[in-house]
């Protein structure tokens, strides 16, 4: 009898026949359906069930032992630094619409009602009926419930510390709709008012006590939870609503690694560019409690099939805000780095980071917010962030482009959702928002050459130089060199003559490929063309920084 | 008809020739064809991939570990107890050895409106420490009063003792047992929220015996009654006094800001033997300058103790004024000076090293004394330092001073700020003053 190896053995070797030899064919550089916008719909997914992550281990192992593929380390074993492109981005650069990312207000400008909706347009819970209180969280020093208003949505409601009111809720509102524009998934979230008597108790809630014990929920636990959350005058609360989710919860996403059981999760999160670039939307917004406890994987349903959506959550300890008290001086700074430690641990203390020298106006429902000593580059989040930690120019320019996407006005309309009773107060994070946002362009367009937006006009090479429409200098001179691209062994053959914005006509192929420089060789631009039909179409970008010719690129070895 | 068998040679290699001819049309027909043609093709191409090898999404143990530490609320079981019962440190005198014990815990009782609670410590030297307290912590309107009834009980066996006045020589070291039961209760009245006034009265029995220390000499043995007054004999006393406070400190727990200044007078009446009647004021001044945002900060504190005595009366050694320990003259030993009456200065420059440790360098200066007019500020007993404090939540709970004088150095591992507790509204913890 034909063992049951043999048979598999055979298979093999006819497969590997099938891959190898002669006759293999080796992929082009552009499909014909590049660049592409949307990733193809997600598959079915019914394994992903839910795991929970603890913060308690990131804090204790990520600065000692930081996991992932890191940029610009010598993999174990390995002789060389390496250097990880970005992925899970179309051929422009771009990220395609998928479950982590849609591209919104950097292509299509936002309206005010957009930018203030947010992402479902549901809306605050209905005002005029009951709120059904499900549960309640008492433990710690941020209470807050889950309830359900009388359309039957559920909402988690949460609260400012005691003495500062507007703090946690302005900042969990409005950052939410400013990652929205920019472009991740994030819960619906608004300000709300309310009185007491708009709580009511759903008889089947339970409390667990401070005897720990698990009891029917009483009304004096309402209160004895109000009782640790601002109170207006008029007698009435405030707080922040976030619309339940869509979905079932799957627990956080790492920001390194796949999930296991997610056969749509294949690009390392750490080298996914939606991720690295969250650093310098981070760093906008003093987003410093950026770690994965923040985020939540939801398992979609729709239409039967079923797949995980990658949400951003929890934007309460973000510009001044610590959720709790306003944010520590040393925010933008990781809690704790062996190089700081020593640096101050052997000066006494005389050696005082410029962090340490911020002024911060007196407002207690922003906290410690400002600009005047924020450096982007030199921005972090509380401990180290794998994907944060591995953007490169190319990452960080297109974070950075987002950024200055978005418009003064559609600041003041984010920071409207977040509904400060100071109008100072209010000016003031716009202010510093306009102020950081700018500086963000400064630091990062000048990486690489700030130009995007590419597309062909008449027979003309047209782009955008983001640099000139953000004010940041002049009109500058860039010189343009032409080649015959061959799509297949992908290389370049120079077209004599052709060092114009035209594109040249005596090209004889699919593919030309446009190379500009301006004032610094390395920091280049390749845009890479193809005919279409009688016309020519942008399929193809690639962007050189200073010293990447040097780096050793590599493929990773993870999914 | 024949067939031929499938587990035979002949079909295996009719499978393993076929196989090869169909691989090898396949390469000369359709050469690409295991290459994805097109994005799409390839992000479906990966996904088969991660579809053939899905696998739970667990996490590695020690991360489990830690969700169950989080998910369980093991953190705040100890630290806030199970139904009230957690695991207390520190809070004996200084020198008496790391200490840890049950301590019970009620702050609901009454639905909030009373709070009891118990502890039980001892260190591995043999000091122990039994309170129990009872009170209402915000009652009356406003819920500005407060009031406290508490009963505490020390034994510790080896305290050091030096001798009498600020000349005690280093080389005088003797210790003796020190036993105290005392009930107290206190009525606070909080007018603003940085305000503090009120009255507490008690009753405080002491004992003192001889000391365990195998290597020391046992005080009784070395200092006589005339020199050292209560050794032979301890009475019991009625005490009551008044306080106030203003804290304007922005964080007592571990302040970078703000003030504290605090005054107390207690009167202590010898009911038992008529000797040891006195009063005493004591005055703790605290000031924080910070710098850069609070991660630089001055640190000033004066307090004096200053004893009121009527003719023929005295006050017993073991409630003296002591200097020398963790929180005063930090080169010395623990209560290395004893007098009537004593003043300390503390300055410390503290900085931030990162978000959980702040370092601070520090000088002490101070002394003990029986008449005012003896105070010196160019006789003071000095000493210089540098020090660690780990803090959570902006607290200080762990501290690691090391003190310098011309008796040494000492090596403190403490709990709490090095200028705390600013005040004390009972003397059961005599012992710190």
């Amino acid at each position: 009898m034909m063992k049951r190896h043999s048979v598999r053995r055979l298979a093999a070797a006819a497969a590997l026949m099938l891959s190898i030899g002669p006759g293999m064919s080796r992929a082009d550089k552009f499909y014909s359906d590049d660049p592409l916008w949307k990733e193809p719909a997600p598959r079915h997914v019914d394994s992903a069930k839910f795991r929970a992550l603890s913060d308690y281990y990131e804090f204790a192992v990520y600065p000692f032992a930081p996991p992932g593929e890191l940029n610009h380390r010598k993999p174990k074993g390995g002789k060389q630094r390496l250097v990880y492109a970005a992925g899970a981005t179309n051929t422009l650069g771009e990220v395609p619409d998928n479950s982590w990312y849609a591209n919104r207000n950097y292509y299509k400008a936002m309206s005010k009602e957009e930018i203030q909706a947010g992402p479902s347009n549901v809306g605050p819970p209905e005002s005029s009926g009951k709120w059904l209180v499900i549960s309640a969280k008492n433990e710690g020093v941020t209470p807050g419930f889950t309830i359900q208003d009388s359309k039957g949505r559920r909402y988690l409601l949460k609260f400012d510390p005691l003495e500062y009111s507007e703090l946690a809720t302005a900042t969990d509102t409005l950052v939410s709709k400013l990652f929205h524009a920019l472009g991740y998934h994030v819960p619906e979230n608004d300000i709300v008012h309310f009185t007491r008597d708009q709580l009511e108790i759903d008889p089947k809630t339970k409390f667990t006590g401070p005897d720990g014990k698990k009891r029917a929920m009483t009304e004096r636990d309402v209160t004895e939870i109000l009782l640790r959350v601002p109170k207006a005058k008029d007698g009435r609360y405030r707080g922040s609503t976030s619309l339940y989710l869509p979905g079932t919860p799957l627990g956080p996403h790492r920001y390194f690694g796949t999930r296991h059981d997610d056969p749509n999760d294949t690009v390392p999160h750490e080298h996914r560019r939606d991720q690295r670039g969250l650093w310098v939307h981070c760093a906008w917004l003093g987003h410093d409690d950026s770690r994965a406890i923040n985020s939540l994987d939801m398992l979609h349903e729709d239409g039967g099939r079923k797949y995980v959506m990658h949400y951003l959550i929890d934007f309460g300890s973000a510009l001044g805000s610590a959720s709790v008290r306003p944010n520590s001086p040393r925010s933008g700074n990781y809690l704790f780095s062996w190089k700081e430690v020593a640096g101050q641990f052997f000066t006494l203390g005389l050696n005082i980071p410029e962090w340490a020298k911020a002024y911060y106006p007196n407002y207690p429902s922003v906290g410690r917010f400002e600009w005047k000593t924020f450096d982007p580059m030199a921005w972090r989040p509380e401990y180290i962030n794998p994907s944060f930690e591995n953007a490169l120019p190319d990452d960080a320019f297109w974070a950075a482009k987002q950024v200055m996407a978005v418009t003064d006005d559609q600041i003041r309309w984010a920071v409207e959702s977040g509904q400060y009773s100071n109008p100072a107060a209010a000016q003031w994070v716009v202010e510093c928002l306009i102020k950081r946002r700018d500086r963000i362009g400064q630091v990062f367009f000048r990486q690489v050459l700030p130009l995007d937006k590419f597309r062909v006009e008449g027979n003309r090479l047209a782009f955008e130089d983001l640099g000139v429409k953000h004010e940041m200098y002049g009109a500058p001179s860039y010189q343009v060199t032409w080649a015959n691209f061959d799509n297949k062994s992908e290389t370049e053959n120079a077209i004599a003559g052709a060092t114009g914005f035209d594109v040249p006509g005596n090209t004889n192929g699919a593919y030309v490929v446009a190379r500009i420089v301006g004032d610094n060789a390395e920091k280049d631009i390749k845009v890479y063309l193809r005919r279409s039909s009688a016309n020519w179409e942008i399929v193809g970008i690639e962007r050189g920084w200073v010293g990447k010719s040097k780096l050793h690129f590599a493929t990773s070895g993870k999914s | 008809m024949r067939f031929i068998s499938l587990a035979g040679p002949v079909f295996r290699k009719l499978l393993i020739g076929t196989l090869f001819i169909c691989a090898s049309m396949a390469q000369t027909a359709v050469p690409a064809s295991t290459e994805p043609q097109s994005r799409a093709a390839e992000i479906e191409a990966a996904r088969d991939a991660k579809a053939a090898e899905l696998a739970p999404e667990d996490p590695n143990k020690w991360e489990a570990a830690l969700i169950r530490v989080r998910n369980e609320k093991i953190l705040e079981r100890l630290s806030q107890g199970i139904a009230g019962v957690r695991v207390k440190f520190g809070g004996l005198a200084p020198g008496a050895g790391f200490a840890l014990g049950p301590e019970y815990l009620r702050q609901d009782l009454a639905k909030g409106e009373l709070s009891f609670r118990a502890a039980a410590q001892a260190s591995f030297t043999g000091a122990q420490k039994l309170d129990v307290e009872f009170g209402a912590p915000a009652f009356g309107k406003g819920d500005k009063w407060e009031w406290r009834l508490q009963a505490v009980r020390h034994n510790y066996p080896r305290m050091n003792y030096y001798g009498p006045g600020p000349d005690s020589e280093k080389t005088g070291r003797s210790n003796y047992r020190l036993e105290d039961n005392s009930f107290d209760t206190t009525l606070a009245f909080k007018p603003i929220r940085s305000v503090q006034f009120g009255a507490s009265a008690g009753y405080l029995m002491v004992n003192t015996g001889p000391g365990t220390h195998n290597r020391l000499i046992s005080a009784e043995q070395q200092y006589p009654p005339f020199r050292t007054a209560g050794i032979d004999e301890q009475g019991n006393s009625f005490r009551y006094g008044v306080f106030a406070q203003v804290d304007k400190r922005d964080n007592p727990g571990g302040p970078r800001s703000g003030g504290s200044y605090t005054l107390q007078y207690n009167i202590y009446n010898d009911q038992s033997l008529n000797r040891f009647d006195f009063s005493r004021l004591t005055v703790d001044l605290q000031q924080y300058f910070p710098m850069f945002n609070k991660r630089r900060v001055i640190a000033l504190r004066a307090r004096s103790n200053h004893s009121f005595t009527r003719d023929g009366q005295q006050v017993p050694f073991y409630l003296q004024s002591v200097l020398g320990g963790s929180t005063d003259l930090r080169g010395y030993r623990p209560f290395r000076f004893y007098d009537d009456n004593s003043l300390v200065l503390n300055a410390e420059w503290r900085w931030e090293v990162f978000s959980g440790m702040d370092m601070a360098v520090f000088g002490d200066a101070g002394q003990v004394f029986r008449r005012h007019r003896e105070l010196s500020f160019k006789d003071m007993e000095t000493a210089v330092g540098f020090g660690m404090r780990f803090n959570a939540q902006n607290n200080t709970f762990i501290r690691l001073d090391v003190g310098f004088s011309h008796e040494g150095y000492q090596v403190w591992f403490a709990f709490g700020d090095a200028f705390a507790p600013a005040l004390q509204r009972t003397s059961s913890n005599f012992v710190y003053q």
